[in-house]
């Protein structure tokens, strides 16, 4: 649209200046006698002058005193010093040219008029043959940056992608070597979030460790003092509420280890991957596990074998221990609990097997949820175990089965992805 | 014995006094960590009981300097480790430090006795020539074996297997620990060839009272004679 009032100027000027002509010629009929303007046009110049192809053409003279002398007397003359002007006349617009005429000694002021058809279809064919090619210019620009565009892109969907296949735990910093220049910043400022948030992480991660230390430290007091306690020679009474105390201190120890355990499974809150083995890691819990049976009277037995996997060590001794601890809690006595790690189908396992009651199998999904317990269990288990080992499993990309055990127990198993 | 607890909970160091207390030791406690490393340079004990999470320096630090000054006298001072924090981080470089051994709060008292006990008994083992377990004697020097005072008659390759396992009483040791530590001996071993030696020892002490423990698929454990 800008390219239009330049280039159309010129024709319009070309169409004013015929009016100008019109307005001379009919001008060169008016003469003077005595003091009387007279104006005689012969009918065929006259229509001539009024003959145009589109446009009807109208004119108006007037005296150098401004007195109507011929024409149509209504024809409005441009305002104040102007020489030329739109305007409307019998319902049409029209375009009115003001001419000086010589009259004698001075000059008269005819007016020309005419319909503006040719002047609109010139501006019309102009806005065609100038927007017609913008048009097109317009239409390839469009597909041109479109495709450009969207191959501009490709780097960043890639980037996109990427972060959408990560892991809600994965907090490393996103490798910037494959994303295009433009994309730099973003990805920096993406890292820098990611840094922040494994900042809290870590933050988080002492936090637990010291609200670990404020709890467990008077617990271990507690449990110092009601032993000692236990140990006097004390009244029955006493002595039996003072158990109830010794076993809720355990029982507060546990579950806040329990706690803490789940709270260190959460996405996010891991701590730093490693490889390992399943069967080194069994192996360094084994003497605290077989001094736990030997107090129950529980037969606790090992086939291990290599079982590499790669995870956080704290969380999969803390899964392991929970198996080793659920299976001696229900075992009856003189029982036998076996722990097995090892590789099925090349996927790194570990599994706990106890011959006690089991899990009848509409329990089995029930029981991994948090604080459930099956109805009528014994014992003082917070129900909280079997779901740590889910979240541990899960955060591990390992997948967790209950089943029966040859002897008729439970055995409760983790799978682990390959690698 | 003499004890040093180096513990800042006053309940707990208090609780672990009077049960130490009670088992015969001579027991000093301090909450801070330098008091710690100056009591151990000027006195003799035979086991400190030190805490990770002090005040000021930690047990980490204590472990460190104690390491650093006090090997010239009779024998290394066994370090028992109590933390509050369960990273496994903690551990390893509680044991890297050179901690004898480590236990995580809380922990029922019986636990504790019987491991302050095994760290005594191994510190001594390490200091003198001879291992006493109940009514058992083992000469290391002479390699001689006595049951209530009498001679015991023990093969080469069995007295190498009790000494292993009177080293870590109340520890499970697995039989690859075992192959290893007799391996010495000559030729190569199977476990089956383990499990006759132990049966035979079985058979010599169990008489006298003394159990070594079958752990199902791993190894042996002597137990505390009681």
């Amino acid at each position: 649209m800008v390219a239009y009032y330049p280039s159309i100027e010129p024709a319009t000027q070309a169409y004013d200046q015929a009016l100008v002509d019109i307005g001379l010629a009919v001008g060169s009929h008016v003469r003077i006698e005595q003091t009387e303007y007279r104006f005689d046009l012969p009918a065929a110049v006259e229509q001539v002058l009024r003959t145009d192809r589109f446009d009807d053409i109208y004119y108006r003279v007037m005296s150098p005193a401004g007195l109507e002398i011929a024409g149509d007397a209504e024809l409005p003359a441009p305002p104040g010093d102007a020489v030329a002007h739109n305007t409307v006349y019998n319902g049409k617009k029209v375009r009115v040219v003001s001419v000086q005429a010589p009259c004698g000694r001075s000059a008269c002021t005819v007016l020309v008029g005419e319909t503006m058809v040719k002047r609109e279809r010139l501006v019309r064919d102009h806005l065609l043959q100038s927007l017609f090619p913008d048009f097109l210019i317009a239409l390839a620009t469009l597909v041109i940056v479109w495709f450009g565009v969207k191959r501009g892109l490709q780097p960043l969907s890639r980037l996109s992608e990427e972060i959408k296949a990560r892991s809600a735990g994965d907090l490393r910093p996103i490798d910037a070597g494959g994303a295009p220049e433009e994309a730099r910043p973003l990805v920096g400022a993406l890292n820098g979030l990611l840094e922040e948030v494994s900042a809290a992480s870590r933050r988080q991660q002492r936090f637990l460790a010291n609200a670990a230390h404020q709890l467990r430290t008077p617990l271990a007091g507690l449990q110092a003092h009601t032993e000692l306690a236990l140990a006097q020679p004390i009244p029955e009474a006493c002595r039996a509420q003072l158990e109830q105390v010794h076993h809720a201190t355990i029982r507060t120890a546990r579950l806040a280890n329990q706690l803490l355990a789940l709270a260190r499974a959460e996405p996010g809150a891991r701590g730093d991957t490693a490889s390992m083995d399943l069967k080194a890691l069994a192996e360094v819990e084994a003497d605290a596990w077989v001094h736990q049976a030997m107090a129950r009277d529980v037969d606790l037995g090992f086939e291990l074998e290599a079982a590499p996997v790669a995870g956080d060590a704290f969380l999969l001794r803390e899964a392991l221990a929970n198996l080793v601890h659920n299976a001696l809690e229900y075992s009856p006595r003189g029982g036998r609990v076996t722990v097995r790690t090892g590789r099925r189908n090349g996927h790194a396992y570990l599994e706990v097997e106890d011959d006690g009651p089991g899990i009848a199998p509409p329990e089995r999904e029930r029981v991994l949820e948090r604080f459930y317990r099956v109805p009528g269990t014994p014992g003082t288990g917070s129900g909280l175990g079997l779901a740590i080992v889910r979240e541990i499993a899960a955060g591990h990309g390992a997948s967790l089965a209950i089943g029966d055990a040859a002897a008729g127990g439970c055995r409760v198993g983790i799978t682990f992805p390959h690698g | 014995m003499r004890l040093l607890i180096v513990e800042d909970d006053a309940p707990l160091a208090s609780g672990l006094q009077r049960i130490l207390e009670a088992e015969g030791h001579a027991v000093d406690v301090t909450a801070h960590g330098e008091e710690a490393v100056l009591a151990a340079a000027q006195e003799r004990f035979d086991l400190v009981i030190l805490d990770i999470g002090l005040p000021q320096m930690d047990g980490f630090e204590v472990l460190r300097r104690l390491r650093a000054t006090a090997t010239d006298k009779a024998g290394p001072l066994p370090v028992l480790v109590l933390t509050a924090r369960d990273a496994v981080d903690d551990r390893v470089r509680g044991l890297d430090l050179g901690a004898d051994d480590y236990m995580v709060k809380p922990f029922a008292m019986p636990e504790l006795t019987a491991r302050v006990r095994a760290l005594l008994r191994r510190s001594q083992a390490h200091g003198g020539p001879r291992i006493a377990h109940g009514p058992l004697t083992l000469d290391t020097v002479a390699r001689r074996a006595f049951l209530r005072g009498e001679p015991l008659e023990l093969a080469a390759r069995e007295w190498a297997v009790l000494e292993v396992l009177l080293a870590r009483v109340e520890k499970i040791v697995s039989k690859e620990a075992i192959i290893q530590a007799v391996a010495g001996w000559g030729d190569d071993l199977s476990p089956n060839a383990i499990e006759v030696y132990v049966s035979r020892l079985r058979s010599k002490l169990e008489p006298a009272g003394i159990r070594i423990r079958t752990v199902r698929g791993f190894g042996y454990m002597l137990e505390e004679f009681k």
